[in-house]
């Protein structure tokens, strides 16, 4: 066990010395190397369609599965069972129990779907215990848990990853080749939200009851991943470059009441309660090198989802919302926008070539297409071989860490608050993500 | 007799803020607007055009320092009017005595940025109404000034704010009152527009080339009133609420140097210098009801030209780049947008209902004609512009407010309330007014 645990520290910070250079250099090829085995905490809504996405990959196999609900833990059991593959042991006993199930000698990986709360506890515990740990976002949602994360990551030589799906949608992937190409000319700015309408969610006792709480009791941008997991790649961050400091301001909290009121009767608790989440939060954030970052976060006001994704570069630029791309030189018209389309082919990311989506099942649950897919196939690829996965303990920490840091920034009038170097200086040495 | 007008005037401008729409019925239209103007270039004769088309408005009065731009903005009017206006062109301040004329209403000027404010000043402390091109001021003293002096001698000060006048703005406004989008939580908006060729003097027609001088000694959002009017019209800023503080944010600056370079050649002195201005900026505004707004400034990367214009209102958005509404439970998809042309048809504001055949082609979407339409008809029948003086100083202090954030890593800066308290209980601007 030790052995092996220093075995994987040496490989992994030969990885991290070395870089992308040896991303994918591995000799063995899949066949050669042992399944991935892996322990599943939470498999609700979110954590269900994790599981079915690995439940169809050959060289996934899952020893434990644990939830606190008997009714989704027995479902989980049933869809490995029928999946063919060896029948899973329960952990039931109650919150704390993913502690035994991380204790297991046959696990090599434990994912976290739980209330956001729980995450790094079972992150760390896995990582404790010799397993790598994979989690539903945010990772973190204080500065010491994200501090605490990269620690034991480093200390036990174990990853530590976010499945932050959004990451690998094709758009956000043609951006990332197009800019890695320099075709966007030097970076400036970005923007992105996580804009979407979760005030039924958060008032349905069946989904996600313990969403609303935050709500109630926090005020900053408290769901920063999926927008800035893309952007970070854009901008190197963590890889070139890293967040300097960010300033943060929430509007003032209406709809949470209204809704409450409109469903439930003036009367209801809801109605009246201080909900602290102010409805609309927008984050700048700027980068040590001169980079700024719009980001938006908005679960509480009537709307269509939209991430507003946009890019600009010193030659041009690129919005997710009007699917266009503006080149200087490049496109024909001056000041015109071209459609995505016209680039999609030239710089489709070779990432997809590598798939077939046709052979990705529909997975059961809350999920994210065939970006989910991509992300698992990437990550349990990585893991087998050992590698760093592409969403590595620092990149978990830093697009997580945007929430605590955020709060503050809104409870003090939106005053500017440092980031931390989670890297302590890497970021100056790591190059771009490669996802070769 | 001046005496006796300044009173008069000042007697209307408080009953306009006391009962904001009340006087509608003591219209004076016939009496002629007499207008001089200060800055005749390529804006300013643009102004003086639209201005032009307006029958019950005589111009006897023109200033520029470049005489060419001077005789033919002189020869724009005696074609118009049969009468050739006197010209003021002796030197940077020849518009003292212009301003100093007795038979003028109103001085407009659409000058470089740093001599609106001293025209202002210098048509008021004459008796005349200001017009000014934007921004109205560069620092938080000259946006006092501007209110101090507008209050002291009774004359209006306004800001040509045309992006007000936009079609789809004034439909926002009409939504908005009637209650489609809620109560307004959020806008974004934003003046991104490759100007570089503007501010380097190589775009057709010369440019602007003092611009430039602005973006390599200066860091903030420096042109804020295009997004901001329609946004702070929106808001009821100034009537029932009130910015409370902001905060600002700069990339680094790299366009202007890399056009240069690409433009005049590296050895060039225009690529050797350094440009301060930040390509992009952005900047957050909360008002005091919190209520808050993002607002972008980008002049120097290639880009299209955009305003971006995005509301949320706690009953529903709109979204102007996607032509799109969503209003919940009105809408027939949950969750989707709807393509906003009927409702822009049903909403449309009746401004645009009656004046869309003389605002076509008049400049930036029909935005020029309206905005001295407008002008033209509150001032002649002795009535405050839509825009006024308190408009005019918190839109444009956002530049100086956006500087000194930026230059103290994005620290959150406080806006003076130009209206000590008035604000309270001003009324929102009214669209059935605005005709």
């Amino acid at each position: 066990m030790s052995n092996s645990t220093r075995r994987d520290f040496m490989k992994r910070t030969t990885l991290a010395g070395l870089g992308a250079a040896t991303a994918g250099a591995g000799t063995a090829s899949a066949q050669d190397l042992r399944p991935l085995r892996v322990g599943f905490v939470g498999v609700g809504d979110r954590g269900s369609f994790h599981l079915d996405v690995c439940l169809g990959m050959d060289n996934v196999e899952v020893p434990a599965l644990c939830d606190i609900d008997n009714a989704y833990l027995h479902r989980a059991k049933r869809w490995v069972v029928d999946a063919g593959k060896p029948e899973p042991e329960l952990y039931d006993r109650g919150k704390t129990d993913f502690l035994r199930l991380c204790e297991r000698g046959d696990l090599d990986l434990v994912v976290t779907a739980t209330p956001w709360e729980w995450h790094a506890a079972v992150l760390l515990a896995a990582m404790r215990n010799g397993k790598h740990g994979a989690t539903e976002v945010p990772a973190a949602l204080t500065v010491d848990e994200c501090w605490d994360l990269v620690e034991t990551s480093e200390k036990t030589g174990k990853h530590c990853t976010m499945l932050e799906q959004a990451n690998y949608s094709d758009n956000n992937l043609l951006v990332l080749n197009m800019a890695q190409k320099g075709v966007f000319g030097e970076l400036l700015h970005a923007t992105g939200g996580y804009v979407h309408d979760l005030r039924l969610v958060k008032f349905d006792p069946e989904r996600e009851p313990w969403r609303l709480q935050h709500s109630i009791d926090r005020n900053g941008n408290l769901y920063p991943t999926h927008p800035m997991g893309p952007m970070a790649w854009w901008l190197d961050i963590n890889r070139g470059d890293r967040f300097d400091y960010l300033v943060s301001m929430s509007s003032k909290a209406v709809c949470l009441n209204e809704y409450a009121a409109h469903y439930y009767g003036d009367k209801h608790p809801y109605a009246s309660l201080n909900m602290k989440q102010g409805d609309v939060n927008t984050t700048l954030l700027r980068t040590v090198g001169g980079k700024t970052v719009t980001l938006y976060f908005d679960t509480n006001t009537p709307h269509p989802q939209t991430a507003e994704m946009r890019l600009q570069g010193t030659k041009g630029h690129y919005s997710g919302n009007m699917r266009s791309v503006f080149i200087e030189g490049r496109s024909p018209e001056a000041h015109t926008w071209e459609t995505v389309e016209d680039y999609a082919k030239e710089f489709r990311h070779p990432l997809l070539d590598t798939f077939d989506p046709s052979r990705f099942k529909t997975a059961r649950g809350h999920g994210g297409g065939t970006t989910s897919h991509v992300m698992w196939r990437r990550l349990v690829n990585s893991l087998m071989r050992n590698q760093r996965p592409d969403q590595d303990v620092y990149d978990a920490v830093v697009w997580s860490a945007i929430s605590p840091l955020t709060e503050r920034s809104v409870g003090v009038k939106s005053q500017s608050i440092d980031f931390p170097d989670f890297t302590r200086g890497k970021w100056q040495k790591t190059p771009p993500i490669t996802l070769a | 007799m001046s005496e006796s007008i300044r009173r008069r005037d000042a007697l209307k401008i408080a009953g306009a803020a006391a009962s904001a729409g009340a006087a509608a019925a003591q219209t004076s239209g016939d009496e002629p607007i007499r207008v001089g103007f200060v800055g005749v270039g390529g804006r300013g004769r643009g102004l003086l055009r639209n201005l032009l088309k307006l029958d019950n408005v005589q111009v006897p009065a023109l200033c520029d320092i470049n005489e060419e731009n001077l005789a033919r903005a002189q020869g724009m009017v005696a074609e118009a009017r049969q009468s050739k206006p006197e010209g003021y062109s002796r030197s940077e301040t020849d518009f003292r005595r212009l301003c100093d004329r007795s038979d003028l209403d109103l001085v407009i000027n659409a000058t470089p940025w740093q001599w609106h404010t001293p025209i202002s000043l210098a048509a008021m402390n004459a008796g005349k109404h200001a017009a000014t091109e934007v921004p109205a001021a560069q620092t938080v003293e000259e946006c006092w000034q501007l209110v101090e002096t507008s209050e002291k001698t009774g004359k209006h000060c306004t800001v040509l704010e045309n992006d007000c006048y936009y079609r789809h703005v004034l439909f926002v406004l009409n939504i908005i009152r009637a209650g489609l989008l809620g109560e307004v939580l959020f806008a974004e908006a934003g003046y991104m527009h490759d100007i570089r060729a503007v501010k380097f003097g190589v775009a057709p027609g010369g440019g602007e080339p003092w611009r430039l001088e602005h973006s390599a000694v200066r860091d903030g959002n420096l042109y804020p009133t295009h997004p901001i009017g329609p946004v702070a019209w929106w808001m009821d800023i100034n009537r029932g609420d009130q910015f409370a503080y902001l905060t600002s944010m700069s990339s680094k600056a790299r366009s202007l140097k890399e056009f240069a370079i690409k433009e005049f050649g590296a050895d060039d002195p225009r690529s050797r210098r350094d440009y301060k201005l930040g390509d992009v900026n952005t900047t957050l505004i909360r008002t005091v009801k919190g209520k808050t707004i993002s607002l972008y400034h980008d002049t120097n990367t290639p880009r299209v030209k955009e305003h971006i214009v995005r509301v949320q209102g706690t009953k529903g958005a709109y979204n102007d780049m996607l032509n799109s509404i969503y209003l919940d439970g009105i809408s027939p998809e949950q969750h989707r947008w709807e393509p906003a042309d009927e409702y822009k048809k049903k909403y449309d504001h009746q401004l645009w209902k009656k004046m869309e055949a003389e605002a076509q082609g008049s400049g930036h979407g029909g935005g020029d004609f309206m905005e001295m339409y407008r002008l033209v008809k509150n001032l002649s029948a002795g009535k405050a512009p839509d825009i006024d003086v308190y408009d005019a100083a918190a839109w444009s202090v956002i530049v100086p407010l956006s500087e000194d954030s930026v230059a103290h890593r994005s620290k959150p800066v406080d806006f003076p309330d130009f209206t000590r308290g008035k604000w309270k209980t001003r009324a929102p601007i009214d669209p059935d007014e605005i005709i």
